[in-house]
C-alpha cells in the first residue's frame, strides 16, 4: 500500500475522502467576488441558524468581497416564500443560491431562472427531488455511515464486549429502520464480534413511551451494557430513565442526539458519547462548494475534488439516493462527548 | 360614498373618477411613494423582467382577490378559495397522472371549481348558514380532498408546453396568467361599477333586508358570486400548477389570508356595502410593490409580513380615526354654541 492511499484511508475516517482522486484536489483561491444567498427551509429553527454560522465563517475565511445573505420565508409561507426568494436572487443576478429545499419540485422553475441568470444552484440539507435546475447537493450524511458510527460508539462504550439493545422511533420509520439495518451490517465486521445486539424496541418517538421501554430493557437484560437510540427523542428519554433510576454506571445510552438537549446527561455520565451531524459544518461546506463553483474554480462535474478549508477534501459524485443529481457527501458525524459538548450546546 | 351623489349625467370616465374616494386617493399616493422608493433603491426594480415577476409571484392571489372583492362588498366571505386552488391543482395533477389529456382535464377541473362553489352557495343561500362557517368547513374539506388525491408525492412531469404557458411570455412580455388577470379586472370593474348586477351587490351588502323587500333576487346574486369564486379559484389553481410546474397537497396553503388582506386594505368594508375594485387594485399593487421592494432590499420575510400587518391595521384605523376626529370637532363646536 502506497502512501497516498494510506493518507486517503486516514482521510476517509475523518473527512469523507474519495479513494484515488486525492492528487488533484482544488485549493480554494481566496478573495474572489461572489454574491451568495443562503436560504433555509424557513426562519426560526436553531439548526438553520447554525448552518448560517458555518457559512459566515467560510465567507470570512475566504475573504469574499461579495455579500452573503441569509434570507428565508416564514414557516407558514415556506413554499411560496422560497420560490419568491430564489426568483428575487435571479433578478438581483446573485452568483450562487444555496437552498435547503422545502418546496419539492415546485422550486424548479425559479431555480432554473436563477441558473439562466448565471447563478450556481447548490442545495443542502434537502435536495431538489428531480435534480433538475440543481448544480449539486451537499448531503449531510450517508445512511450507511450512520450504522457504522453507531457500531463504533457501542464498541468504544462497551470496551469491545457486551450487550446492546436498540430503542428506535416507530416500527415503520424508514430512516431509522435503514440506519439500524446499516448498523447490523456494520456489526458483522470482526472488530465488533464481541458486541451482541439483544433486542430492538420502539418508543414511537414519544418521551414517556421511550422512557418506559428503556426501563423494560434493563429489567429484561440484566447484563445490558448500552442502549442505542437513533432518535433524538429516544436518546433523551432513555438517558433520563437511566439517570432517574441511578443506572448510569451499568447501562450507558448512546445514539443520535442534539447537544443542547443532551448536555446534562453527557456531563453526568449517563450518555457519554452520541452523534449527530453538525449544521455549522454543513453550512461551512455548502458555502465552500458554492463559492468554488460561483467563482469558476470547479465546474460541478463528477469526480472533481476540492479542499473545503478546515474540513478537508471532498469529491463531487453521482447522488445514489436520487435518479438524477450530483452530491457532495459531508459525513461523517460529529461524535459528542464531555470534551466538546459544551461548545456544541452553546452554538 | 361610492355612488355618484349628484344627479347630473356624467361620462363613464367621470363616473369612474367619481368612484374614487379619499381612501383610494390615499392608497394611490402610498403606491406612488412605494414605487418611487423602490426605483431609487434598486436599479433592477423598473426592469420589465422584474415588473413581470412582481405580478407573477402573486398572480393567482390577485386573480382570486378580484372576485373576493365582490363577495366582501356583498357582506359575505369565502375562506375556501385557497383550498379550492389546492384541490384544483391536485385534481388536475391526478387527472394528468391518470392519462386524461390536458385539453379535457382543464374543463373538468374548472367544473369541479364551479361545483365546489355551488356547494358553498347551497348551504349559504338555501340553508341560510353564515358564509364564514360554511367556507371555513370547505377550507378544511377541499384541502383534505387535495391531500387525498396527491398526498406529499408531488406530480411534476407535465408536458413542456404546459409549463411554458405558466412561465413564459405569451403576448409581448406578458404571460398568460397576467393577461387573464387584466381581462378579469376589466370584466369585474364593468360588472361591479357599471351594471345593475353590481348595484345589487352593493345594495345587498348595505342592507340585505331592504334588498329583499325591494324585490332583489338576493339568493341568486349570492349564489352567482360563490360559484364564480369557486370557478376562478379553480382556474387560479391550474395557473399555479403551470407556473411552478408541479403540484403537491400543500399548493396555495394559507393564501386566503393574503387575498383577504389585500381586499380589506383596499378600503372594502368587512361589513359589506363599501369600497371599490379600484381601491382593491391599488391595495394589491401596494402589497406587491412593497414585497418586491423589500425582497430586493434583502429584508427578511418576518419583517415583510410585519410591515404588511401594520399597513392593514392602519387601513382599519385611519378611516375610523378620521370619523372620531370629526365627531370630536363637532361636539366641541356644539358645546361652544
Amino acid at each position: 500500500m502506497n502512501n497516498v492511499s494510506k493518507l486517503c484511508i486516514a482521510a476517509l475516517v475523518s473527512a469523507g475522502c474519495a479513494t484515488g482522486a486525492a492528487a488533484d484536489a482544488v485549493m480554494a483561491q481566496k478573495g474572489m467576488k461572489a454574491d451568495m444567498v443562503l436560504l433555509p427551509k424557513f426562519l426560526g429553527i436553531l439548526v438553520f441558524d447554525q448552518a448560517n454560522t458555518g457559512a459566515q465563517e467560510a465567507h470570512a475565511e475566504l475573504e469574499n468581497p461579495g455579500e452573503l445573505l441569509f434570507v428565508g420565508p416564514t414557516p407558514e409561507n415556506s413554499v411560496a416564500g422560497q420560490i419568491e426568494i430564489v426568483t428575487t436572487a435571479a433578478t438581483q443576478s446573485r452568483d450562487a443560491v444555496m437552498i435547503s429545499n422545502n418546496s419539492g419540485d415546485q422550486i424548479v422553475p425559479a431555480a432554473q431562472a436563477a441558473k439562466d441568470a448565471g447563478a450556481k444552484v447548490v442545495t443542502w440539507d434537502s435536495p431538489i427531488p428531480s435534480g433538475e435546475a440543481e448544480d449539486v447537493f451537499v448531503a449531510q450524511v450517508d445512511f450507511a455511515s450512520i450504522g457504522e458510527v453507531m457500531a463504533e460508539m457501542a464498541h468504544s462504550i462497551l470496551g469491545g464486549e457486551g450487550q446492546m439493545a436498540v430503542l428506535s422511533a416507530t416500527p415503520d420509520a424508514a430512516n431509522q429502520n435503514s440506519w439500524i439495518a446499516a448498523m447490523q451490517d456494520a456489526l458483522k465486521a470482526d472488530m465488533f464480534s464481541g458486541i451482541e445486539l439483544v433486542d430492538i424496541v420502539y418508543g414511537d418517538d414519544q418521551s414517556e413511551k421511550s422512557y418506559d421501554r428503556a426501563l423494560a430493557l434493563v429489567d429484561k437484560y440484566p447484563d445490558l451494557g448500552v442502549i442505542m437510540a437513533p432518535t433524538t427523542v429516544g436518546i433523551q428519554a432513555a438517558s433520563k430513565a437511566m439517570q432517574d433510576e441511578g443506572l448510569c454506571d451499568e447501562v450507558a445510552v448512546s445514539g443520535l442526539g442534539l447537544p443542547s438537549e443532551m448536555l446534562s446527561y453527557t456531563l453526568n455520565g449517563c450518555a457519554t458519547e452520541f452523534a449527530l451531524w453538525s449544521f455549522v459544518d454543513l453550512g461551512y461546506l455548502t458555502y465552500y462548494t458554492a463559492y468554488l463553483m460561483a467563482t469558476g474554480q470547479i465546474k460541478g462535474e463528477i469526480g472533481e475534488s476540492f479542499v473545503a478549508g478546515r474540513m478537508g477534501e471532498y469529491t463531487i459524485e453521482k447522488d445514489p439516493t436520487r435518479e438524477n443529481g450530483l452530491r457532495v457527501l459531508m459525513g461523517p458525524f460529529t461524535v459528542y462527548n464531555a470534551s466538546n459538548i459544551e461548545a456544541a450546546a452553546a452554538e | 360614498m361610492n355612488i355618484a351623489e349628484t344627479g347630473v349625467a356624467k361620462s363613464p370616465l367621470q363616473k369612474a373618477v367619481g368612484h374614487l374616494t379619499d381612501w383610494e386617493g390615499f392608497l394611490l399616493a402610498v403606491l406612488l411613494v412605494t414605487i418611487i422608493a423602490n426605483a431609487s433603491m434598486s436599479d433592477v426594480f423598473l426592469t420589465v423582467n422584474n415588473q413581470i415577476n412582481l405580478f407573477q409571484l402573486s398572480i393567482e392571489k390577485i386573480i382570486v382577490a378580484l372576485i373576493m372583492t365582490l363577495i366582501i362588498i356583498n357582506a359575505e366571505i369565502d375562506l375556501s378559495v385557497a383550498s379550492m386552488m389546492g384541490l384544483a391543482a391536485c385534481a388536475f395533477g391526478w387527472l394528468f397522472h391518470h392519462d386524461v389529456p390536458i385539453g379535457l382535464a382543464v374543463p373538468i377541473v374548472i367544473l369541479i371549481g364551479a361545483l365546489g362553489g355551488s356547494f358553498n352557495a347551497f348551504f349559504i343561500t338555501v340553508m341560510g348558514l353564515p358564509s364564514l362557517v360554511v367556507t371555513l368547513a370547505m377550507l378544511i374539506g377541499f384541502r383534505g380532498l387535495a391531500r387525498v388525491l396527491v398526498e406529499d408525492r408531488g406530480i411534476t412531469d407535465f408536458p413542456e408546453w404546459f409549463d411554458a404557458l405558466g412561465q413564459q411570455p405569451l403576448i409581448g412580455p406578458f404571460p398568460l396568467a397576467l393577461l387573464i388577470f387584466f381581462a378579469l379586472l376589466v370584466f369585474f370593474i364593468v360588472v361591479l361599477h357599471f351594471t345593475g348586477f353590481g348595484r345589487y351587490v352593493y345594495m345587498i351588502g348595505n342592507n340585505k333586508e331592504m334588498a329583499v323587500y325591494s324585490g332583489v333576487a338576493v339568493n341568486r346574486i349570492k349564489a352567482t358570486l360563490f360559484i364564480a369564486s369557486g370557478t376562478i379559484s379553480a382556474l387560479a389553481g391550474i395557473l399555479f400548477a403551470a407556473r411552478v410546474g408541479a403540484v403537491r397537497g400543500d399548493v396555495a396553503l394559507g393564501f386566503e389570508l393574503d387575498i383577504i388582506t389585500m381586499v380589506l386594505l383596499g378600503g372594502i368594508s368587512i361589513f359589506g356595502g363599501r369600497g371599490t375594485l379600484f381601491g382593491a387594485v391599488f391595495a394589491m399593487l401596494i402589497v406587491l410593490n412593497l414585497r418586491n421592494g423589500m425582497a430586493l432590499a434583502n429584508i427578511t420575510h418576518h419583517l415583510q409580513t410585519g410591515v404588511i400587518g401594520v399597513l392593514l391595521i392602519l387601513s382599519v384605523l385611519l378611516p375610523n380615526m378620521r370619523g372620531m376626529i370629526r365627531q370630536f370637532r363637532e361636539s366641541r363646536a356644539s358645546a361652544k354654541s
